[in-house]
């Protein structure tokens, strides 16, 4: 990808707040993902993050604030408008077309954001490690969770998007397996040139990748920086993890 | 990651455009050209007549089940492609099958590009109820729009239709348009439904993950209905033309569980299912000589008895006997083949 084609799409959320009737869901956040670069969001079930990335993704509107992806306003357009433009999602369940092979769900996602088979040829690393090449004929909803979840994410990365928004990623899979997130991750920003917003309870995962992160708490972004720092400001302890030496439980979610 | 270890991504799977299923259906229903050539029975000329009629309008719920889609608007569709020609034949005189055939598969199709806009948002059982209001609001229409549709007589006295100025007339000219008009429709659908294999497929499965990778599911749901009501249409022509009037009985709002039921019990995955199903089933109101108020209910039971037990239909279950017997499947209509394709018909029939 070009210098200029990146310099295009930063992700940048401007004063965004959504309210369902009289429930506040986020109020005021503003915060930009670089071209490229990696933005960790972190806060407790409930948070709105999930919500962002519908707010992104298009699937819901805004109450207030804008969304812009390099100069393109994508608030209010429809989903399959952002994924052509480049802004494509993950999700927390296993999101694949059951009853087909891995091979027709990475041909559909080519298909449907206008790729060709080379992007595969470029992803072929990344598949043989996740073990997807040599599951490659198989129906993909009788596998195992764990790679039915990497061919989820393969897909999303098949569509060759400027900027990925991961939700939960590392959800359900056993710990041996979050290291494909990581491998994942650097592969989507080194090889493809992504920028990745990465929503993600495992910390560990968020301290090995993420230079910097947001922390949502209430609808609020109650704090912002690099991860170990902002894990031991106090009021993220109080507010997300409620005291330190829970963190460790909060991994293994 | 080493590069001289790396499996090497498999070769490209390739699909033929049409499966085995399409083919044999084409072969299939472009054969009864041949029946007017054996057979001078007006009993066996009018029940294969019915029978097409029957199979090529239940192509418009098979088209709308490749989105998951259960749609009870055909008989809307048939009226009007029905009326359409009825009209343009008696009060424009034209008769070219050609022309009244392009004027039955567009006047439907157009009609159903807003009508698709409004209701191609619901879902499921909202989707059914629709489409199942839409007919009673068509057949409504038909009555009330008398100075139009004739009302309660219909339209009587339709001329015979004509290709290249020859007219067809009588039994054995009506079945031959009726063949026409079928493989006409038959292929259409076969192409329509196998080149957008993939986009059906994903909006069927799981429409959200469809959209989020960048398909606009609207556009093929769109291009389903009005290509559905446009095959609908050219039923319906066929049907005017067999009975040389357009009446609104024709295209009673509780003849869209008929059509359902040759597309479910045939076995909805593939285009063979409906043809088998309408063929079985239009035999069967023959020979048990069922009165038109009793099918519904027992296509109903028939419904139900499907979906319960054997969810393929007849072509599934067929072709679920002939894998065990031979060892080897027949293309399912996802154009998935081997091992894929046998797990994903396994899993549906509940078996390990």
């Amino acid at each position: 990808m070009t210098r200029q084609a990146l310099s295009t799409s930063a992700l940048h959320a401007d004063r965004i707040a959504k309210s369902f009737g009289g429930l506040k869901v986020f109020n005021d956040v503003s915060f930009t993902v670089p071209a490229g670069g990696l933005l960790g969001v972190i806060g407790p079930n409930g948070a709105g993050k999930t919500t962002m990335i519908n707010i992104f993704t298009g699937r819901l509107s805004l109450t207030s604030g804008q969304v812009m992806l390099g100069e393109t306003r994508i608030d209010g357009r429809s989903t399959f408008e952002n994924a052509l433009m480049g802004l494509v999602r993950s999700f927390q369940q296993t999101a694949i077309f059951n009853g087909h092979s891995v091979e027709t769900n990475l041909i559909s996602a080519l298909r449907f954001s206008k790729r060709d088979r080379s992007v595969l040829e470029r992803l072929a690393p990344l598949l043989d490690q996740f073990g997807l090449i040599e599951n490659w004929h198989r129906n993909a909803d009788v596998m195992p969770y764990g790679l039915q979840k990497m061919l989820g994410l393969a897909m999303a990365l098949a569509t060759q998007p400027k900027m990925l928004l991961l939700d939960e990623p590392a959800a359900g899979l056993e710990k041996s397996e979050r290291v494909n997130i990581d491998a994942y991750v650097k592969f989507a920003q080194e090889e493809f040139g992504c920028g990745v917003l990465l929503v993600e309870h495992d910390m560990e995962i968020i301290k090995r990748l993420c230079p910097s992160v947001i922390v949502l708490d209430g609808g609020r972004l109650i704090a912002e920086g690099p991860p170990t720092e902002v894990l031991s400001r106090p009021h993220v302890i109080n507010a997300y993890l409620g005291g330190s030496d829970e963190e460790d439980s909060d991994v293994t979610h | 990651m080493s590069s001289h270890d790396l499996k090497p991504l498999p070769a490209e799977t390739r699909s033929s455009l049409l499966s085995g299923h399409d083919w044999i259906a084409l072969v299939f229903v472009a054969m009864t050209f041949l029946i007017p050539v054996f057979s001078t029975n007006p009993q066996v000329l009018s029940q294969t007549n019915l029978i097409l009629i029957a199979a090529t309008a239940a192509l418009g719920v098979y088209i709308m089940q490749r989105l998951d889609l259960m749609s009870f608007a055909v008989p809307s569709f048939m009226a009007i492609g029905g009326y359409t020609v009825a009209l343009i034949s008696m009060k424009l005189h034209v008769t070219d099958v050609l022309i009244l055939a392009a004027a039955a598969f567009l006047m439907p199709a157009l009609c159903a590009i807003p009508l698709g806009s409004l209701i191609l948002r619901l879902k499921g059982v909202y989707f059914v109820l629709v489409t199942f209001v839409l007919t009673e609001i068509v057949q409504l229409l038909l009555f009330e729009a008398g100075p139009i549709t004739g009302g309660a007589n219909g339209l009587v006295g339709m001329p015979a239709v004509k290709l290249f100025g020859f007219e067809l007339w009588d039994n054995p000219h009506v079945l031959l348009t009726t063949c026409g008009l079928a493989v006409l429709s038959f292929a259409i659908t076969s192409l329509f439904t196998r080149t957008f294999r993939h986009e059906f497929a994903a909006i069927e499965t799981n429409d959200v993950l469809a959209e989020s990778l960048g398909l606009a599911a609207w556009k093929y749901k769109a291009m389903a209905f009005s290509i559905a009501a446009g095959v609908s249409g050219l039923a319906g022509f066929a049907l005017v033309n067999m009975l040389m009037t357009a009446h609104p009985s024709s295209f009673a709002p509780m003849s869209s569980v008929n059509y359902i039921t040759y597309t479910i019990v045939g076995g909805k995955a593939s285009i063979l299912g409906t043809l088998i199903g309408a063929l079985l089933l239009v035999s069967a109101t023959d020979y048990f000589a069922l009165s038109g108020e009793m099918s519904p209910g027992l296509f109903g039971l028939l419904i139900i008895i499907v979906t319960l037990v054997a969810r393929g239909g007849v072509v599934g279950v067929v072709s679920g006997l002939l894998y065990r017997l031979v060892g080897k499947t027949t293309p399912l209509n996802t154009g998935e083949t081997g091992h894929a394709a046998q797990e994903h018909a396994n899993q549906k029939e509940g078996r390990p």
